[in-house]
């Protein structure tokens, strides 16, 4: 089966490599980068750059950056209001990530076949993402509500004798958080996934069904190793977007109660244009960044490994 | 499979028979070679069953959607009620008449508009057209250069949007389009996408057009972009929605109220201390439909899967 | 066929209206100050939603023909945020009005205001209520033109139906006796005896105005009656509990205008809005006020507000007119302008107050107009560069306090803990 999967990619240009070809091909390369990328440095690296640059320095916007070294630095690792959002973020990340990728794939493979009405039940999935924040807020901590919310009456008539506080409770209003944002981002990344199953060869669907294969194995063997690329994308953009995830706290809990719900990208904000510290707000995203970088490499280097 | 006429064309032959000289997905293969009856059966119930299961989907998804719609009828001072309220105790239904005098609603629908429709044009062109350079050229730098696009996508606006700012009012640019239109066409995102997309289509391909002689322009343009029209319809159906309902970046940068969005129409109505949610979900509404329009028309290019064969033929 | 027919169309629609958007887009152009006139820019939140900016501009207009005031129109939801960016960008729009004082001490510490001391003075700062706050070290970068306090609103024809006599004279235990017994249920709706709106500032900032204590001492023990108030209420059911009213971004204005509370501890702001209100017969409440509820009962009333200013950007184009069109907004002319819209202008006397009760709807009983008159307003948040960042902390801690997640005793003890350590850095 395996040898089936994706038709490996040989390296075209090395093969004939000399250093003329190498030459060329980065002049081709780059002109077909060069258009996204004046626009992007101008527009979003050199302000991302300056940024960074501003997390060693005092600065309030108003007058002149002071050079401060690392007092930025050091009063942010001494923060508990750090900590909490750090934590916070993480935890928001390791519930949202998974379980978003995997409802999406589901819906994709649900929806990728033909039946009559299925750009209708497509469109569907898809509402959440485009419905009102403050709609989603309101239906979803009313479906929350502790006492006469219809999930805890629920849980109440299956025989759970404390439901929890949901949004007004420090310990399950993160849970609240990602249970909501995960139903609002699978239609979105169900688009991506779409997208993604298009361009699985139906061939190889075809040889494994020769070869004997249940749904299951098709399933594991074909869709999954050929949907990589696309399985990357989304680990990648939800992983950034989890670690950025702003409007939806802001709007849902706006990080309560007290911290439970806080975020990095909230400090970001409250402390950068909220209270004028930009070298401080700067500074946390800098580790914001770093972080997900870390990720991102990591996982790069593992989709590069399975590759080969 | 070069040119979009020819090409919808073939879609709608799939559509109505499969084909043999289509792209028939693999379900259809099946449902057209082996007409055996049980099979039929099974198939039959499978419907019905996935048919219910979205059904209970889609309801369990619209609900505040549908409240959403339901306040949109109401007076401002029964939306926020305690307990919530389903069906309007009466049918407010001049909301959505008054909208478009309370607010210039048409102008600002128009201004969305053109900035989604401009925005998306070129990240979807000059997206494609990067991702190219990112996943089918080698060169040096390359999987670098891709990283920082990457990365940058990772911090947050909030930190970058006072420097960045700054910058475009010594440009001169703040307050018009043109800085929205800057700042967004770039993005990492559609190279992101794009470059995934095009991993997954073989090398071969190109191998085989670079011999017939053509140009890695000439295989971007006739090979690649044909093949990829359902990531290229992902990318400009959600470039669009984000721009469409992009909140901050107009906030910023638009100040004229001949400018601004409908994102920021909307917001109008939240006053200092109070807020007209009537209206503000009077005007969501209006503002899901072009959505609603775009996806329709984006999702007819998720159904044709890709016959390599056909191809390295 | 059907499906390209519709893609057709859709394309052209969206094309036509992507042309038409251009032609918006390129709209009409930016209004010019007429033929010799100056043109004076003042930023403003949310200008259709907010009629006090159009009815000063208007008369100033009218009394003075040779200005032309443009305003800029921001939102008000992140109204600072967008001015901050703006004047980073060095922004050079005249009057900068400013929303709060947390923002104006930001402002005015970091020198992005100019210093219009003779302007207040010819004013003259005992007239104007609030202009306290914007003494920075004998300095004044801002002059308040309106000024906002707190009150109490009640239903009237609810308290006739309970058999309570009108709120007069309320301390925090007659206040929360009434509450109790102004609740009912009936026909599973139910009628709340007040309702408390989730801003910290219904407990922490009227405790602090009637203990004489300061909001960012980091010692906040003077608290602690005030929840015990507060969640006496929201335990006994006489108001709607916090949870609820976070979660489901309750409106105070349906809680008034709906009679599903016959009491509201509120700012006077509201008045405006429910005038219109009723005016347009979008509520027929029978409402009256009364002075906030008080610690002692020794007739005396003190409240907490906040006032609005004016001030003058650095890098205004127009200095000079700036400050004479502040000076002509806070003084008597630019007072009656506003209280004819029912917005409380912060320059008071009896002329103006015997004014804004001849405002259409409003309530001429005596206790509504000795509520209209405190002996004491104190600041909501004192001025400070502390208060941005005690203000974040001390809404966290109110919300876990609310919610019953901590008790008062130990919500306090954070609090103190929390600003200590990281506001005041001791």
């Amino acid at each position: 089966m395996t040898t089936e999967t994706i038709p490996q990619a040989p390296a075209p240009v090395q093969s004939r490599g000399n250093r003329k070809q190498a030459r060329r091909n980065t002049l081709i390369g780059w002109t077909f980068i060069l258009p996204n990328f004046l626009g992007f440095l101008a527009f979003t690296l050199i302000p991302v750059v300056a940024a960074f640059a501003l997390s060693f320095m005092e600065w309030s916007s108003f007058s002149a950056p002071k050079w401060i070294g690392l007092a930025n630095f050091e009063r942010m690792f001494a923060s508990d209001s750090f900590w909490i959002a750090l934590r916070n973020t993480v935890v928001y990340a390791l519930g949202h990530v998974p379980l978003t990728m995997a409802l999406a794939l589901l819906l994709a493979m649900l929806l990728n076949r033909k039946l009559k009405g299925i750009g209708f039940f497509r469109v569907a999935i898809f509402f959440p993402y485009i419905t009102s924040l403050v709609a989603v807020a309101v239906v979803w901590n009313m479906l929350f509500s502790p006492d006469s919310g219809p999930i805890n009456q629920f849980l109440g008539a299956i025989g759970i004798a404390n439901p929890p506080g949901w949004t007004s409770s420090s310990d399950w209003a993160m849970p609240a958080v990602i249970i909501t944002s995960v139903w609002r981002d699978m239609g979105y990344y169900m688009v991506l996934y779409l997208a993604g199953l298009q361009a699985i060869p139906t061939e190889l669907y075809e040889a494994a069904e020769v070869d004997g294969a249940s749904a299951w194995q098709r399933f594991w063997n074909v869709t999954i190793p050929s949907l990589r690329p696309t399985t990357f994308f989304v680990v990648v953009m939800l992983t950034v977007s989890s670690f950025k995830v702003f409007d939806l706290i802001v709007v849902m809990t706006n990080g309560g109660p007290g911290r439970s719900t806080t975020v990095l990208s909230q400090l970001i904000y409250q402390e950068g244009i909220g209270e004028g510290k930009f070298g401080y707000s700067s500074a946390i995203s800098l580790v914001l960044f770093i972080i997900v970088l870390t990720v991102t490499v990591l996982q790069f280097k593992i989709q590069q490994r399975r590759e080969r | 499979m070069t040119n979009m006429a020819e090409d919808l064309k073939a879609t709608h032959v799939t559509d109505a028979a499969s084909s043999p000289s289509g792209a028939p997905s693999a379900e259809d293969r099946r449902r057209t070679d082996r007409k055996r009856s049980p099979r039929e059966q099974k198939k039959r119930t499978a419907n019905m069953v996935i048919y219910g299961v979205l059904v209970v989907l889609v309801v369990a998804l619209m609900v505040p959607f549908i409240w959403m719609l339901s306040s949109s009828l109401k007076e401002n001072n029964q939306v926020l009620t305690v307990p919530i309220q389903w069906i309007p105790q009466e049918f407010v239904w001049s909301n959505y008449t008054d909208i478009w005098t309370r607010i210039p609603m048409m102008g600002y629908l128009q201004n969305s508009l053109y900035l989604a429709v401009i925005i998306t044009c070129l990240q979807v062109l000059t997206g494609s057209l990067a991702a190219y350079g990112f996943s089918k050229v080698r060169f040096p730098g390359r999987d670098v250069l891709f990283l920082a696009y990457i990365g940058t996508i990772a911090v947050p606006w909030q930190a970058y949007m006072v420097p960045q700012y700054i910058m475009m009012q010594n440009l001169g640019l703040t307050n018009s389009f043109n800085a929205l239109i800057l700042l967004q066409a770039f993005g990492a995102f559609g190279v992101f996408l794009m470059r995934q997309y095009y991993m997954t289509i073989p090398d071969e391909l190109c191998e085989a057009a670079r011999i017939d002689g053509l140009s890695e322009y000439g295989i971007w343009a006739r090979v690649i972009l044909p093949l990829s029209k359902p990531a290229l319809a992902s990318l400009a159906l959600l470039t669009f929605v984000n721009t469409w309902n992009d909140y901050m970046g107009p906030f910023i940068y638009l100040t004229s109220n001949r400018l601004w969005t409908v994102q920021l129409g909307l917001r109008s109505f939240v006053g200092q201390f109070d807020a007209e949610y009537a209206m503000i979900m009077t005007g969501s509404v209006i503002s899901v439909i072009p959505i609603l329009i775009i996806f329709l028309i984006g999702q007819r290019y998720f159904i044709q899967g890709i016959a390599t064969s056909g191809m390295k033929g | 066929m059907k499906r390209t027919t519709l893609a057709a169309i859709a394309l052209a629609v969206t094309a036509g209206l992507g042309l038409t958007g251009c032609a918006g887009a390129a709209g009409p152009a930016e209004p010019q100050a007429a033929e010799g006139k100056t043109r004076l820019t003042v930023s403003v939140w949310n200008y259709e939603g907010t009629p006090e900016f159009k009815a000063l501009f208007d008369s100033y207009e009218a009394a003075n023909p040779n200005i032309d005031i443009e305003p800029v129109d921001i939102l008000a939801d992140d109204y600072p945020q967008k001015v901050t960016t703006m004047l980073a960008g060095g922004d050079t729009t005249d009057v900068l009005t400013m929303k709060n004082v947390i923002d104006y001490s930001r402002y005015a510490n970091n020198g992005q205001l100019q210093e219009i001391n003779d302007v207040v003075d010819k004013v003259g700062k005992d007239n104007l209520a609030g202009t306290d706050a914007f003494n920075i070290d004998g300095k004044y970068f801002a002059a308040p033109y309106r000024q906002d306090f707190w009150l109490l609103y009640y239903n009237k024809d609810l308290f006739k139906a309970a058999g309570i006599e009108d709120p007069k004279d309320l301390t925090w235990e007659k206040y929360t006796e009434i509450a109790k017994k102004l609740s009912t249920e009936a026909d599973g709706k139910k009628t709340y005896g007040t309702y408390h709106h989730i801003w910290r500032s219904v407990v922490q900032a009227i405790a602090a105005a009637q203990n004489g204590a300061d909001q960012n001492s980091g010692d906040y023990g003077f608290m602690e009656d005030q929840y015990n108030t507060a969640l006496d209420l929201q335990k006994s059911g006489a108001t709607l509990d916090f949870g609820t009213a976070k979660s489901q971004k309750t409106s105070y204005r349906t809680m008034f205008e709906s009679g599903q509370a016959a009491m509201m501890p509120m700012g006077t702001w509201y008045i405006a809005g429910i005038l219109q209100a009723k005016k347009d017969g979008k509520t027929n409440v029978n409402w009256g006020l009364a002075p906030m509820p008080q610690k002692n009962d020794d007739g005396k009333v003190t409240t907490f507000g906040s006032p609005t200013a004016f001030a003058v950007n650095k890098n205004a184009t127009h200095s000079d007119e700036a400050k004479k069109f502040i000076e002509w907004a806070a003084g008597e002319e630019g007072a009656k302008a506003i209280s004819k819209i029912g917005v409380v202008p912060a320059l008071q006397n009896d002329a103006i107050t015997a004014e804004y009760f001849k405002l259409d709807g409003m309530p001429t009983d005596e206790l509504s107009k000795k509520a209209f008159t405190p002996d004491t307003t104190e600041l909501e948040m004192p001025v400070s560069d502390k208060s941005a960042a005690t203000d974040k902390i001390l809404n966290q801690e109110h919300d876990l306090v609310m919610v019953g997640e901590r008790s008062v005793s130990d919500g306090i003890a954070e609090m103190g803990k929390r600003v200590t350590s990281e506001v005041l850095g001791k």
